[in-house]
């Protein structure tokens, strides 16, 4: 190895033969040395072992025909020729993108509206609030899943709220309803979610410098004025943290759709990853299943690497 | 700047980690090393006592409400006591976690003994297939099973090695209850409307008069029928009768079990379909039917919400408990052929698992939860009709005595028409799916037919 002027005999020459050895490796100070691999070794055997490899193994997956008991035969890319023309995979992912605004638009929007009104004066009883606001993030999916079931029944408590106020008219059984239910549940999605966004925001809010709104004031801005010329800026890069999270746990959502409506009614909550797991369990295919697994995965990474694209180049204005 | 290289040097390492895990993936085709079957001696029907102590793990998921799971839970108990060295550990899970995990589980070396399974191509053609159970005929022949059904009951349990025909070949399954779905009724409910409950009708064209009828003296937000279908197995029971009233029983069985030639996409099959569509348009069942459980909607009934329910018999012991004595059972009465059928068959089957250590004693727990005189008497305290011939009839109950006659009345007609969702592993939801639309008015009765069909002949091109 270079780094190993060992055997060196004279103490007073050491420096020297030190700095030949620098010179030799050509390498500037503070660059990588190669004894970096050790230390990011354990992590690294980790992150390949629990996730690079069962990825690859459904990439491998992927290109054979497999009831996941007897042998498989490899078909090549059929999978993924059946996947881009079944359309239940492209009716999945329309209502994944449904899904987006209700798991990420609106919780983005609704954390920001909650940030500016519970950081702008002191509230009393705040972190009580915010505990209380964050906790739907911190409950099991299908717990979250059996209180909305009742709380869509249809004479649940939403429904006799409709009637209690008059509007009786409006009330029907959300989950059940063709075109109901996706917004439904998608409503879930936002419940479980606006608390981790407002969480994000509220802790990036607490880094702008209080200056930066006494400056705000001093030049006569309202509350509005404020929060778009200081917040949101300021806010940035959690904005930006909050929705690939989001984007991410949309596109992944299955714990709730497997515990209200398995897809239906028809085929109206169809998600990828609802098709992928009856394909994998129900109808024993796995190799088409772990097809749709990646090209679920491709998608999730296309579009936070977007998300990311898309921040970074404003920044750069 | 050297921020390229860094990020190039990132790049190289991912290239050759992802390169690397792909090597530790691949490990050859899928599925490549195979357990095989052991070779069988002679079957032993006692002496388990001797064995040590032994572990017999039992997945069921006969526990709804409560179904079956007090009688098995009672007769393993009473087993044990027999053989005092054998422990019975019961799992119970819901129908679907159980028939989505147990083929792997029973591949894995923690699985079950003993299973339940579900006929048909989706659950027991995999196992079959994939050698994961043992073919029960050397029990058959060593304790005298043969008489259990008949030749029409057994052919549900015979699959050819290959798992590829169903209805021929090794018997792997036998089954402890009778399932029927039936028409319960409220005669309360029948009596405030001005109908006699001892005097039902008996042909359909007559039931759906009857239906109508109700429908236009009931408050408008009462169902006629209490109706379950979030699961989206509801509506294929509840249209086996409605199926049954247009199409001859044995073709809806062959269409199951591939018979070649067979289809759903036929004229009767398309009227069966338009005569359903009408009950919902008509407004018989409860709006919120898609977003409601199976059970639930029993419970419901049970409670004394609609004038019928129309599901398996299995669920008897909710109406009873709800109920009481305003209970009461029919079939969905014949069409023009006069058959009394309706959409059932048995209970799910038991397996043996290919990888257990003690096969004899498992065959021997089997005949005792199905064949023993207080196993009978068991299943009938929790209302459940014992499958097998020679049961002993149930006395001093007027109600089971009709869930009986009912379960009866079809299968002496041979009249049970299977479930319809056997017929392919992606059927279930594929009825599901097209029944809901079909109920919704999104799709035509043809449409749904052609749909179908489709999906069956899809699978059928795979059974080559």
């Amino acid at each position: 190895m270079t780094e190993a002027p060992a055997q060196v005999a004279v103490p007073e020459k050491a420096e020297l033969q030190v700095e030949r050895a620098r010179r030799a490796s050509q390498r500037a100070p503070g660059e990588p040395r190669n004894v970096a691999w050790l230390y990011i070794l354990p992590g690294l055997a980790f992150y390949v072992l629990f996730t690079l490899a069962p990825l690859a193994h459904a990439v491998e997956l992927s290109f054979y025909d497999w009831d996941g008991l007897t042998v498989g035969r490899y078909v090549g890319l059929a999978n993924y020729r059946e996947a881009f023309s079944d359309p239940l995979v492209r009716d999945s992912f329309k209502h994944s993108a449904e899904l987006i605004v209700f798991y990420a638009a609106i919780p983005v929007i609704l954390g920001l509206l909650l940030t500016a009104l519970l950081t702008r004066h002191p509230v009393r009883g705040f972190t009580f609030f915010r505990t209380a606001l964050f906790l739907p993030q911190m409950l099991a999916g299908v717990v979250v899943a059996q209180a909305w079931v009742w709380i869509y029944a249809s004479n649940g408590p939403l429904n006799e709220l409709l009637r209690t106020v008059g509007l009786g008219s409006l009330a029907r059984p959300w989950l059940g309803d063709f075109s109901w239910a996706l917004p439904a549940i998608g409503g879930v999605g936002t419940w479980v979610t606006y608390g981790l966004c407002m969480v994000l925001f509220i802790a990036g809010a607490q880094n702008i410098p209080s200056s930066l709104y006494d400056a705000a004031r001093v030049d006569g801005a309202g509350a509005m004025r404020e929060f778009f010329a200081v917040t949101l800026p300021g806010l940035r890069n959690e904005i930006v943290v909050a929705f690939v999270l989001t984007t991410i746990n949309a596109l992944r959502s299955f714990d709730l759709i497997y515990n209200t409506n398995q897809g239906g009614p028809g085929t109206s909550t169809y998600v990828p990853s609802l098709y992928m797991y009856q394909n994998a369990f129900v109808y024993n295919r796995v190799g088409y299943a772990a097809a749709i697994a990646v090209i679920l995965a491709a998608a999730i990474f296309a579009l936070a690497f977007l998300v990311l694209y898309l921040s970074g180049r404003g920044e750069e204005r | 700047m050297h921020a390229p290289t860094v990020t190039r040097r990132w790049l190289g390492l991912c290239v050759v980690v992802f390169a690397a895990a792909l090597a530790g993936a691949c490990g050859g085709t899928p599925g490549a090393e195979q357990s095989s079957v052991k070779t069988e001696g002679a079957v032993k029907k006692s002496g388990f006592d001797k064995l040590g102590p032994v572990t017999l793990t039992i997945w069921s998921y006969d526990n709804q409400d409560p179904g079956l799971e007090p009688v098995l839970k009672e007769l393993s108990a009473n087993f044990t006591k027999k053989y005092p060295n054998v422990k019975i550990n019961m799992v119970f899970k819901d129908f679907n976690s159980l028939v989505n995990v147990v083929p792997r589980a029973l591949a894995s070396d923690q699985g079950p003994d003993i299973t339940e399974g579900n006929q048909g191509y989706q659950t027991d053609a995999q196992l079959v297939k994939a050698r994961l159970i043992l073919p029960l005929d050397p029990y058959i022949k060593a304790y005298g099973w043969d008489d259990w059904y008949t030749d029409s009951t057994w052919s549900i349990f015979r699959w050819t090695a290959d798992g590829k025909t169903f209805g021929q070949g090794p018997k792997w399954g036998v089954a402890q209850t009778g399932q029927n779905v039936a028409v319960f009724a409220n005669a309360d409910k029948l009596r405030s409307l001005g109908f006699d409950p001892e005097n039902m009708p008996t042909t359909f064209d007559d039931f759906q008069a009857m239906l109508a009828d109700i429908r236009s003296k009931l408050p408008k937000d009462e169902p006629v029928i209490q109706f379950g279908n979030n699961e989206g197995y509801g509506t294929i029971h509840m249209y086996g009768g409605i199926q049954a009233a247009y199409v001859d029983p044995q073709s809806a069985r062959d269409w199951i079990q591939h018979v070649p030639g067979s289809s759903y996409d036929t004229p009767e099959n398309i009227q069966a379909l338009t005569a359903y569509q009408k009950w919902a348009q008509d407004g018989y069942f409860n709006s919120d039917y898609n977003a409601k459980k199976y059970d639930q909607a029993a419970a419901d009934f049970a409670k004394g919400q609609g004038v019928f329910w129309i599901g398996g018999d299995w669920d008897s012991s909710i109406i009873k408990s709800g109920l009481g004595d305003k209970a009461m059972v029919m079939n969905v009465p014949p069409g023009d052929s006069g058959t009394w059928a309706s959409i059932g068959a048995t209970s799910g089957p038991w397996h043996i698992s290919a990888k257990t250590k003690y096969p004899d004693l498992c065959a021997a727990w089997l005949d005792y939860i199905i064949a023993a005189p207080e196993a009978q008497q068991l299943m009938y305290s929790q209302q459940q009709i014992p499958s097998i011939n020679g049961a002993e009839q149930p006395s001093g109950d007027p109600f089971l005595g009709q869930v009986t006659a009912a379960w009866q009345q079809v299968s002496q007609d041979d009249g049970l028409m299977l479930y319809t969702d056997w017929a392919s592993p992606t059927m279930y939801n594929t009825l599901a799916s097209n029944f809901q639309q079909l109920l919704a008015g999104k799709e035509t009765p043809e449409e749904m037919a052609k749909a179908v069909q489709a999906d069956w002949e899809k699978f059928d091109k795979t059974l080559g």
